[in-house]
């Protein structure tokens, strides 16, 4: 195999595993939804839970989505 | 070679100023949305939550989530060199944008039993989401442009910037209304 073979191996591998977190994240968020909406309905005055599965969901979506980390990555680092 | 690697590099460096500006764009854009909260939760003291609809609320919250998917899933493939899944996800994460918009101003502002004008929890219900469905059409024209761009192979696995910023700009949308939804339909007693 030559060099250029391995290095599309190689990023094929990355962009699968890049999906894979991003599917899981999906399901995360899906299931803290639900899961909102089921308190929302069965005790609204619930607002401590209610919020912190608000700053959980942004946590994974500011993490896993938005790339925070990034942000503080050396400058000329490679992506 | 050399000047294809220093503009390269050159490129990233750019990129680290470009990404620092686009966060502190989306702070200071946060703290208009943190004044709508902070009064939002000031009325829950005082009055219940309007009379929306939590159904509409969980089906467009869930259309909003599955697009931010779609936009990550479109940046990944851009950034690995996959054009056509990366157009596949733009163009489906802009659908999912376009029904988020038409469920909450075309259906949920149409079928909620008060108006902009009908008490201060009422008002504030229209602007939150006024303010939030501004900002979901400008992320739907940022993905239009991007992915116009995308269609010409403008961008590469090196260079897609753009791409990025598109990105980054709809998760915050998502973001923001993370925090909406439990404000505006979940927490509170509703009206009897």
């Amino acid at each position: 195999m030559d060099e250029k073979a391995i290095d599309n191996n190689e990023m094929e591998a990355r962009k699968l595993e890049a999906f894979r977190v991003g599917a899981g994240v999906l399901i995360l968020l899906a299931v803290m939804t639900i899961g909102e909406f089921w308190i929302g309905a069965v005790a609204s005055a619930w607002w401590a839970p209610l919020l912190s599965i608000a700053v959980l969901k942004a946590f994974f979506v500011m993490r896993d989505y938005m790339h925070l980390p990034r942000l503080f990555a050396p400058e000329e680092a490679e992506e | 070679m050399t000047t294809v690697t220093s503009t390269l590099a050159e490129y990233r460096r750019r990129l680290a100023t470009n990404r620092l500006g686009l966060w502190l764009f989306i702070l200071s854009d946060s703290f208009v949305f943190g004044g709508l909260y902070v009064s939002r939760f000031y009325l829950l003291g005082t009055q219940g939550r309007p009379d929306v609809n939590q159904f509409v609320g969980f089906v467009v919250t869930s259309v909003l989530l599955v697009s931010s998917f779609f936009m990550n899933r479109a940046e990944t493939a851009m950034a690995h060199g996959d054009r056509k899944t990366f157009l596949r996800g733009t163009l489906t994460t802009l659908i999912l944008g376009a029904v988020f918009l038409l469920g909450v101003v075309g259906v949920e502002w149409q079928i909620a039993p008060f108006g902009p004008g009908d008490g201060t929890a009422a008002s504030l219900f229209y602007t939150m989401t006024g303010f939030h469905a501004f900002h979901v059409l400008t992320g739907l024209i940022f993905l239009a442009v991007v992915y116009r761009n995308g269609r010409k192979g403008l961008y590469s696995p090196e260079r897609h910037w753009a791409v990025e910023a598109c990105a980054v700009y709809w998760h915050f949308i998502d973001v923001v209304w993370i925090f909406c939804c439990p404000a505006l339909y979940l927490i509170g007693r509703p009206p009897i």
